[in-house]
């Protein structure tokens, strides 16, 4: 609980130009757990600033060294004082793990917290803001999963905050869920509210954010536009082709011999992935493994993505958690992929 | 927010709370009662003056109330901070304007309210179940005072405990330990003359003594409770302030 409620709405405070959030070789270890290891990090106003990395990579103590709730080392400030001496009136939080009084409804809830500020929005207004207007004189306990989250960034956003952190706002909510959360981020970025959004959703940051920063072991490794993340990291765009059999080594080099461009064919474990195909080049691709005799199942052209360059920074494989969604890919299945030729698939 | 709003706003939602878990509520009321049936009315004071209730039954009237004095707020503050740091809650009211001294008054307050309607309910059973005579004076209209401040201390040790322990269970079997032997060493149903002499300046040690002695002049032996109350007093202030300290605002 806040301490240090102080009036500290510093000149520096992200209206004149100033950065809202500013942190430099910031620290944090638990033990021997290294979970901090000097990040360096500004984020401006009015931006929406996503925070991407593997589990364990130190999104959450982040968040939290920048909202004040753990100790950390380094320079942090925020709006231009030490986080524990900002105004909480000018800060609104969602924490990753966050479970609310049960037996309230949403509506008691909302107003719960609101109640703790100086000046609060109404209730109603940020319900539905949240999508939870039908549903809110339900206790908490009753809502779906995705109900309870959204009601919780409810209570992130009642005090009408000019810095708003997210930590994993949308985990556990459906593909309706999701996009009213998608819409209320858009709005508040446009009236000006400064977001801190950490994801696991790939796709949520990179539609969301203006702004990303990739967190590897503690560390920012890389931070930018995603458009410049993905341009610069994310490689070419791809053909992966699902087979109906494993993808030996020769069948890989049989098609890669028929590519009349440089495309890299590799195999993955449903068959194989065509590298550097552009849109125009997937006939070819397709006239390829036809001449090379391989039946496939079905043919899924992607742009690269924040996904790969999540994949290519940390090493590791993508696995979105339950009710997120993978980048879309645009694909054909063998119904849809007419045969030049007639020939075997 | 002022903030006796802020106070306001966190205990009714605590209350609310707690007023909503039916078993909880129905525990928290039931327990004083089984103790007062079982050793009010049913093992009650010998005949023969002998064995472990050997005092009138107005003796015991302290001892009663101090079960629920204790207990439920050790348990109570104990568990809801387990309950709020396992919830994430307290890195979010961190963020707010609620100070930990004011999430503290505000469960203390809560506390107040339901021991004070607890320790009612066992004062009329024991008018009821046994032949306790309280002594009607004035001073009868501090006996509240009493409950209220004894509730208000061990809120703070409750907080103690649940910052120190770092589980619901960890805060039970802190707080059983705690108040069990506080419970049966503080002259409330044991009388210091069945304590070993050596024992006896320990009794003077614990916080409930306090409550018992005065609660007991005002209810039983009418004599001074002032200086209990200002002793008890003090310590619940040092003790709130320990335990507001204590509440975790971190993780």
């Amino acid at each position: 609980m806040n301490e240090t409620a102080a009036a500290s709405t510093s000149s520096v405070d992200g209206a004149d130009g100033d950065p809202v959030l500013v942190g430099e070789d910031v620290r944090r270890s638990y033990g021997d757990v290294v979970a901090l290891d000097g990040v360096d990090l500004r984020v401006e106003a009015g931006e929406v600033f996503g925070l991407i990395g593997p589990n364990g990579a130190g999104k959450t103590t982040l968040v939290r060294a920048l909202t004040g709730t753990t100790d950390a080392e380094g320079d942090l400030r925020v709006f231009g004082a030490p986080p524990r001496e900002v105004d909480p009136q000018r800060v609104g939080l969602l924490p990753q793990s966050f479970d609310p009084p049960e037996r309230l409804t949403a509506t008691e809830l909302v107003a719960y917290y609101g109640g703790l500020y100086d000046e609060a929005r109404g209730v109603d207004s940020v319900l539905r803001d949240v999508g939870m207007a039908d549903d809110a004189d339900a206790w908490y306990e009753t809502l779906s999963g995705g109900q309870q989250r959204r009601t919780c960034v409810a209570t992130a956003i009642v005090n009408d905050p000019d810095l708003l952190f997210l930590d994993e706002p949308t985990t556990g909510i459906d593909p309706a869920g999701r996009r009213s959360i998608h819409r209320l981020i858009e709005r508040l970025a446009d009236d000006g509210t400064t977001v801190f959004l950490t994801s696991h959703a790939m796709d949520e940051v990179e539609r969301l954010a203006d702004r990303v920063a990739l967190l590897r072991d503690g560390a920012v490794v890389a931070v930018g536009p995603p458009d410049e993340l993905i341009a610069e990291h994310g490689g070419a765009p791809r053909l992966d082709v699902t087979l109906d059999g494993p993808a030996t080594d020769q069948i890989t080099a049989r098609v890669g011999d028929r590519l009349a461009s440089d495309a890299a064919v590799e195999s993955t474990r449903g068959g194989l992935r065509i590298r550097d195909v552009r849109p125009e080049a997937i006939g070819d691709a397709v006239d390829a493994l036809d001449a090379a005799g391989v039946a496939f199942e079905s043919l899924a052209w992607a742009e690269p993505s924040l996904e790969d360059v999540y994949l290519r920074l940390t090493g590791e494989e993508y696995s979105p958690r339950e009710g997120e969604i993978a980048p879309a890919s645009h694909g054909i299945d063998e119904t849809d992929a007419a045969s030049p030729d007639g020939g075997e698939r | 927010m002022t903030r006796i709003g802020r106070i306001r706003t966190e205990a009714t939602a605590a209350a609310r709370s707690f007023l909503r878990r039916r078993t909880a509520v129905f525990f928290t009321f039931f327990f004083p009662v089984i103790l007062v049936v079982i050793f009010g009315a049913l093992v009650r004071t010998q005949p023969t003056g002998g064995g472990l209730f050997a005092e009138p039954a107005g003796y015991y009237i302290p001892g009663y109330l101090a079960v629920v004095v204790l207990f439920t707020p050790l348990s109570r503050v104990g568990s809801e901070i387990a309950r709020h740091r396992d919830g994430g809650r307290f890195e979010k009211l961190a963020t707010t304007p609620l100070s930990r001294a004011e999430w503290l008054l505000a469960h203390t307050l809560v506390n107040v309210a339901i021991i004070g309607a607890a320790s009612l309910l066992i004062f009329g059973l024991v008018l009821a179940v046994t032949d306790a005579e309280p002594v009607v004076s004035p001073a009868l209209a501090v006996l509240p005072v009493f409950v209220a401040v004894g509730v208000a201390l061990f809120c703070g040790v409750g907080a103690l405990l649940g910052a120190l322990t770092d589980s619901q269970d960890g805060v039970i079997a802190a707080s059983n330990t705690v108040a069990l032997p506080l419970l049966f060493l503080s002259e409330t149903f044991v009388s210091p003359d069945l304590l070993p002499a050596w024992f006896r300046p320990a009794v003077a040690a614990s916080p409930l003594t306090y409550f018992a002695r005065g609660t007991r002049a005002i209810v039983y032996e009418p004599g001074p409770w002032v200086g209990d109350l200002a002793v008890l007093s003090l310590l619940a202030v040092a003790f709130l302030a320990l335990g507001a300290y204590a509440v975790p605002r971190t993780d």
